[in-house]
């Protein structure tokens, strides 16, 4: 809850334009970019939505409105894509995508220039728990650096995958960056525990493997950027969304270049950290490189090598390396690399040989190459004897403060020395000063020196440039670019220039600001496979088909119950009944009862030794004993129903008791009969006429007000003197007759 | 109608051979494994030859002799010029196998059905694919992907699947369930209900135990010779089970603080030890995480020296020792040597941990009980000295100048023949003859080395010197066993020196890697020296499996749990596979096939199945229920025509009533606890669940193993009362009913 909170007062907090870098956004407006329908059978349409607007209005509900609503009919259908970080920035890469009820997040990075909790994406935007799995590309902190944040302190339960390089130097980078980044303890994001947390929620992958999360397919191929960089392809429902992260076409020195995935994917997420620009070809940057180096220390000169400890920093010491081995006369020129991290990431480089490129797989068969021959490592810089020509390399690559600042401070004087820049180097930073060769910097000490070091910008960043992104996306025709992880001008002049590029095609190319939501719909038609026993005949137009339909992540299976033991892990289940009833009537009894209620009732096949009934081809009652009958049925709606009726009827019988069983009548002898009816006479007759006397042979005699009437009782024949009364008695006993044998028993 | 499958085995059914078999899916004909034994025998391989040539790819399961040390042969040989799959482990451990049985085999023979780079050439194309990796074929395989997945047993060991059309055919041979110290229990049972699973029936008859208890006896077995003096031998591997035994013993080593050496002794055990190191992420996942965390790599061993010659291994003399030396066989290599040298001291101990393979030496001794006395072959390959020498050189000298003088001549009819009126008809002709004269010249220089070198010394023809001294040994007896001959070990000693001279001279060479030994093998002139012998077998002698295969019990259930519809049973000894077919075939329907080498088997699914479109409408009016990670429904429609697609519409007339389907798989036991959770008195009575005072539930039909046979069956069973329809109503909640 206490994560909940802070996320909630950092949005209150950063709502205010300002200095902590959160775009000023609030006059964005809703763009819709219509799209013309596609000839494949994916039809997307795109539009911005401005989630700013939204967060403005409604402070309180930032956590409901995340949830986005699952209303309208084409809801399955829509694909939304934002951004949380890396949207027209470098830094805190964070990709939030979601379709068809699954959501999967790009990256989880932090941006460099920043610290605490605004250095963090804007994670407040999604809701954690509902995402599914968390992809992470490689180990840089603008990658992965707020992963430990996220698994730690939000409610994000899904799956995390990286790389094995990627864990192993995570784990180290992340330890090294909470020591030296200097927070107040309140706003450390996370300590080294935490990190420690975090490494077992973290599973690995490694390329081409596919993995299957929840109906997510996903799998990543090489990207070239630094060691276990992987770019991630996801595959929803049969549309596939490729994220490159960072990613680099050429082969360099220990890495393999980017893959170009087998399949197009239907949305490409591609980085633009460099825009249009285009880099020199590797072996001219090379040899401006080894050239600068060899001629300096040939002049008894320093060279500096400012550089992040982790990816090029490996590059440039294979380059080194190699150079002293061809260079004997170089080989009394000691080399250093001064970084306790890149040190302990030797370990890593030494082992994942197999994630490296074909050259460095051979050289491995000798000898490995990581196992520098001329280069060592220097814990700090006490223990450096700065006498005489070297060549060290030490982190950090800005020159802000450390090892690296400390020997640039010595060294910028002479002009035999020299530093070379390596690579990408963040505005405001030293390192950025110097490229451009002012006559005097400050050091660290607040005093200025004069600068007269020679200073040489060669870049060895393995990002793609403007001719590997356009040959990249041009093998790969997405119908969709996204462009992130670029300074927004630079965004806004390769989205300029791919949309010319792909003038004419189908492509579209957005480039959304952190929270803004590229939305698109993919109405993909479902396909089912109808496979076993239904699919033993293909059926013709407008027959029916009925069976059980199974879906597992996104295909459809039609098949036959019985089937589904056969074609999937579900089974089927009968449940037979068997329930005890008491009763001690007669058996046909049950049987008239129930052949009163019930259109089928059969004699159950005489397998068995005792009576047994079946009703309605489901529920069978045997009379197994005295005491009790049984009823057996194999469980289903209907025949549950039947056999409850079946149980109200035997207990009706019971209660009632025998009074009520014709049956037991018709057992009787035809003179009781006879005698019951003559009883039943008399009693009605008196009941009418008052006096009545019963004579012999069934005669009965009447006196009413004197007057005498002789009946006879089977006859009907009425012997009087009064006429009215004869009739009256012929009337009623006509009537009585009615009522005791209803039908004439026979023609007699 | 289902996709054909055909499979063929070529070697490797009903018997313990290599295996090797064909699979034909809709024509596309894949060969799984191309084995061979450590004798390598080209017999063997017969049918093979016949169908090579005709193969579309290959895939290989794991890296030993058995799973692919007859490729490099058939790609030399038969003409097999198929693409090779296999994972990155297989492929360099298989290419290290290769080149140490290559080496061994040289060492002691003029070996020629392969030589290293015939090793190379046919590893070149292999390519490599991680654990599941979709992969495409395309062209005739259009339509079929392949994937490779965990099998255990050896680092990288395959269970291959092949897909085509939603049919899986899944060939799972040598896996282990188990999780070892450095590899994962294989993720077969993860694949449920595959048309087709081609299995070994190799372990059907054996059981284990458990694998702690069976390491501890391991060491301790160890321990105890080492204890008293003696030494032990582990006829190992080259690349495969030996890795679990090296880390078995050099954690052990390192618990206890040992102080007794154990080597590793094969021709390439640095590079195989290099390269392990490097395959981490193909390892147990403790071990990765180990790695991620710590930066612990325990193929780092620590305890164990690796030594790729035996110079180093006599240098210690008769202390104590472990040594773990290739071949497992004992047919040729360091643990042949080194047996012969061990055999005759009761103190020291030959542990095999595998079974060995028919026909080897290995095998002889595994009977019970072991032979008294065994006789072995012990060749060396020696450099020529002296006239030998002399006499090589001079020979050489005479080939080249034979092949100067034909190279000239040649070269004169070339002049002659592009004189000659049609010049360029008869320019490819003598290029043609150029050039096989060069690949002939390379072959006679070989030829001639055979010529000289034959085994059993018949003094070649060309030969000036002496005949090499030869030893007849007739074996003397007396009280005391063999009469020994001091002179043997004189001349032995001698051989000795000669070999140190040469290991010293390219020691460094050595070290490195099998390309310089390469270089210098081939270069030195050198010849094999044999002598067969008669060895005491006075050392103990023991076997404990640890070859990593799922036992009988565990196959038996893993086969009932993957459940396929039909099931293929290859390697294994007659008896085992009969048994588990018998198994098989007895407790479920499923067909199940043993095909005897080169019967060829149809296992064409008879599924039937066609595809249609689900219409909107239809399926907005279908509410399915979540069960796991399924959704089902009952789904009542009508076929619909749209240009030959079939689409699915909602019915035009109320459906019929249909029987109703209770969907679930019922625990008794999970159901007691449920019962227990709602505050019922449940106890199991007689194999039924007594539900409070009179309700009894229960199974009947082992419905479980009867893969298609239908449902779970139950009876829920009581008198009239209150608590029968509540037992019911829960009993029901279990259950999905649509």
């Amino acid at each position: 809850m206490r994560a909940r909170n802070g996320l909630l007062t950092r949005i209150s907090k950063s709502n205010v334009p300002g200095p902590n870098g959160r775009p000023n956004s609030h006059h964005l407006n809703v763009t819709r970019l219509s799209q013309a329908g596609q000839a494949s059978s994916l039809s997307p349409v795109s539009t911005l939505r401005n989630k700013q607007a939204e967060r403005q209005t409604d402070m309180a509900s930032v956590a409901a409105a995340s949830k986005r609503p699952a209303t309208g009919g084409r809801e399955g259908d829509q694909m939304v894509i934002t951004p949380l970080g890396a949207g027209n920035e470098v830094g805190r890469s964070c990709v939030h995508m979601t379709f068809k009820g699954r959501t999967v997040l790009f990256d989880c990075g932090i941006h460099p220039a920043y610290s605490g909790m605004a250095a963090l994406p804007y994670f407040d935007e999604i809701d954690p728990s509902t995402i599914d799995v968390l992809l992470v590309t490689h180990f840089h902190l603008d990658h992965a650096a707020s992963l430990p944040y996220f698994l730690e302190k939000t409610t994000f339960k899904g799956r995390v995958f990286m790389t094995h390089a990627t864990k192993a130097i995570y784990k180290l980078l992340l330890q090294d960056y909470v020591k030296v980044s200097k927070v107040s303890v309140d706003d450390m994001l996370y300590d080294e525990q935490d990190i420690l947390r975090s490494l077992d929620k973290i599973e690995v992958i490694d390329f081409h493997q596919t993995m299957e999360v929840n109906g997510i397919r996903f799998w990543c191929y090489t990207a070239g950027h630094v060691l276990g960089a992987a770019m991630f392809m996801v595959d929803i429902a049969g549309v596939r969304i490729l994220y490159t992260g960072d990613y680099s076409r050429e082969e360099d020195r220990h890495l393999r270049a980017a893959e170009t995935p087998q399949f197009s994917p239907d949305i490409c997420i591609i980085e633009s950290t460099y825009g249009i620009q285009q880099h020199q070809p590797r072996v001219v940057r090379e040899k401006r490189f080894t050239e600068v180096v060899h001629s300096t220390v040939a002049q008894g000169g320093r060279v500096l090598i400012p550089a992040f400890a982790l990816g090029r920093a490996q590059e440039l010491l294979l380059i080194l390396d190699e150079y002293w081995s061809n260079h004997p006369e170089l080989h009394k020129i000691p080399i250093y690399y001064a970084s306790p991290l890149a040190k302990k990431c030797m370990a890593v480089y030494q082992t994942y040989i197999n994630s490296m490129n074909d050259r460095i797989k051979n050289q491995y068969a000798q000898s490995n190459p990581f196992h520098f021959k001329h280069i060592e490592s220097l814990n700090s810089i006490d223990n450096f004897h700065d006498v005489g020509p070297s060549v060290v390399m030490a982190s950090p690559g800005g020159l802000q403060s450390g090892l690296s600042r400390q020997l640039f401070d010595k060294w910028c004087t002479d002009k035999k020395n020299s530093c070379v820049i390596p690579g990408y180097v963040v505005e405001g930073t030293l390192a950025k000063t110097i490229i451009n060769e002012p006559r005097e910097v400050t050091l660290a000490n607040g005093l200025t020196a004069p600068l007269h070091m020679q200073v040489h910008y060669i870049s060895f960043s393995a990002h793609a440039d403007f001719p590997q992104t356009s040959t990249f996306l041009d093998e790969l025709r997405p119908p969709n670019i996204i462009l992130v992880h670029g300074e927004a001008n630079e965004m806004s002049r390769l989205k300029q220039r791919l949309i010319s590029q792909f003038d004419g095609t189908n492509a579209k190319v957005v480039s959304p600001k952190n929270c803004q939501s590229v939305e698109m719909y993919f109405s993909s038609e479902k396909m089912a496979k109808t496979i076993g026993r239904l699919a033993e005949q293909v059926p013709e137009a407008s027959e029916p088909v009925n069976g059980l339909i199974v879906r597992k992540g996104f295909t459809y299976q039609i098949m036959a119950p019985e089937d589904l033991r056969v074609y999937t892990q579900l089974s089927t289940a009968n449940i037979i009944q068997r329930i005890a009833v008491p009763y001690s009537g007669s058996f046909e009894v049950i049987r008239y009862r129930l052949k009163q209620i019930y259109e089928s009732v059969e004699s159950a096949p005489e397998e068995c030794d005792v009576p047994a009934l079946v009703v309605h081809e489901r529920v069978t009652v045997r009379l197994d004993s005295e005491s009790y009958v049984t009823l057996q049925w194999s469980s289903d709606p209907i025949s549950d129903m039947v056999s409850d009726s079946v149980v109200a009827v035997i207990l009706n019988i019971s209660r009632e008791g025998p009074k009520v069983v014709p049956v037991e009548e018709a057992a009787k002898t035809k003179e009781e009969t006879e005698r019951v009816a003559q009883k039943v006479v008399y009693a009605l007759m008196a009941s009418l006429f008052g006096d009545v006397k019963v004579g012999e042979e069934g005669k009965f005699i009447i006196s009413v007000d004197g007057v005498v009437a002789h009946l006879d009782g089977h006859s009907g024949d009425v012997e009087c003197e009064n006429a009215t009364l004869r009739e009256r008695i012929k009337t009623a006993f006509r009537r009585i007759q009615g009522a005791v044998r209803p039908i004439p028993l026979s023609a007699s | 109608m289902g996709t054909s499958v055909q499979v063929t085995p070529l070697s490797g059914a009903y018997g313990e051979s290599p295996l090797c078999y064909l699979l034909a899916v809709d024509g596309f004909r894949f060969l799984l494994d191309c084995g061979w034994s450590d004798l390598c025998d080209p017999s063997q391989l017969e049918p093979l030859a016949k169908v090579a040539p005709t193969i579309d790819a290959v895939l290989l399961s794991h890296p030993d002799m058995m799973h692919l040390g007859a490729l490099p042969y058939a790609m030399k040989h038969l003409g097999l010029s198929a693409p090779v799959y296999a994972t990155e482990p297989v492929f360099r451990l298989g290419l290290l196998t290769m080149y140490d049985h290559f080496l061994s085999r040289w060492q002691v023979s003029d070996f020629d059905l392969f030589t290293l780079d015939d090793v190379d050439s046919a590893f070149q194309n292999v390519v490599r694919l991680k654990y599941s990796q979709n992969h495409l074929l395309r062209d005739k395989g259009e339509g079929i992907v392949i994937a490779p997945h965990v099998a255990g047993h050896l680092l990288g060991g395959t269970v291959w699947k092949i897909t085509k059309d939603g049919e899986d055919v899944i060939y799972a041979v040598d896996f282990n369930h188990r999780k070892e110290t450095h590899l994962n229990g294989t993720v077969l049972t993860s694949f449920v209900r595959p048309a087709v699973l081609i299995t070994d029936a190799y372990n059907a008859l054996n059981n284990q135990g458990y694998k702690r208890k069976q390491d501890q006896n391991f060491v301790d077995a160890l321990l105890k010779v080492l204890a008293s003096g003696g030494s032990v031998l582990l006829p190992v591997d080259t690349a495969g089970r030996v890795l679990e035994l090296l880390l078995i013993l050099d954690e052990y080593w390192g618990q206890r603080n040992l102080k007794y050496p154990i080597h590793f002794l094969t021709n390439v055990s640095t590079s195989t030890i290099d390269f392990v190191k490097s395959f981490l992420e193909w390892m147990n996942d403790s071990i990765s995480k180990e790695f991620e965390q710590n930066r612990d790599n325990p193929f780092l061993l620590k305890n164990v020296s690796l030594i790729i010659n035996k110079e180093e291994l006599e240098k210690l003399g008769d202390a104590p020792k472990v040594v773990l030396a290739s071949m497992a066989s004992l047919e040729v290599g360091f643990s042949h040597d080194i047996f012969v040298e061990m055999a005759n001291d009761t103190k020291n101990l030959v542990l095999f941990t595998e079974k060995g393979q028919f026909g080897t030496l290995a095998r002889m001794l595994q009977v019970d009980p072991p032979p008294k006395a065994v006789k072995v072959t012990v060749s060396k390959r020696i450099p020529l000295v002296g006239d030998e020498l002399k006499a090589y050189e001079e020979e050489q000298e005479r080939i080249k100048k034979e092949e100067s003088l034909k190279a000239s001549r040649i070269k004169e009819e070339e002049l002659k023949a592009s004189h000659g009126l049609n010049a360029k008809a008869s320019d490819p002709m003598t290029i043609d003859g150029s050039s096989s004269r060069k690949s002939s010249n390379a072959g006679s220089h070989f030829g001639a080395n055979v010529d000289i070198l034959i085994d059993g010394f018949v003094p070649p023809s060309t030969s000036v010197a002496p005949m090499f001294p030869f030893f007849e040994n007739t074996a003397e007896w007396d009280d005391f066993g063999e009469v020994i001959n001091p002179d043997d070990y004189m001349m032995k000693q001698e051989e000795m020196d000669y070999s140190m001279m040469h290991g010293s001279g390219d020691g460094l060479d050595g070290k490195i890697d099998e390309g310089s030994a390469r270089l210098l093998l081939d270069s030195t002139p050198s010849k094999v020296v044999s002598n067969e012998m008669t060895v005491q077998v006075r050392c103990s002698l023991a076997y404990m499996d640890f070859e990593g295969r799922s036992d009988g019990r565990s196959v038996k259930s893993v086969i009932a749990h993957v459940a396929p519809l039909k099931l293929v049973l290859v390697h294994g000894s007659a008896e085992a596979t009969e048994h588990l077919k018998m198994h098989c075939a007895k407790n479920s329907d499923l067909h199940v096939y043993a095909p005897q080498v080169e019967e060829t088997i149809d296992v064409t699914s008879d599924l039937c199945a066609y595809k249609v479109q689900l219409s909107e409408k239809l399926m907005s009016n279908i509410i399915s229920k979540k069960l796991g990670e399924h959704e089902i429904a009952w789904l009542d429609a009508e076929v619909g025509k749209e240009d030959e697609k079939l689409i699915l519409l909602p019915p035009s007339s109320p459906p019929p009533p249909h029987k109703s389907v209770l969907v679930g798989d019922l625990k008794l036991a999970d159901f007691k606890q449920f019962l227990e959770n709602k505050g019922w008195q449940v106890e199991f009575a007689g194999g039924a669940l007594r539900c409070g005072e009179y309700i009894t539930v229960r199974k009947i039909g082992d419905s479980i193993q009867k893969g298609g046979a239908g449902s779970q069956q139950l009876v829920i069973e009581g008198p009239l009362c209150e608590d029968y329809y509540k037992i019911r109503e829960l009993l029901y909640s279990q259950f999905y009913l649509l």
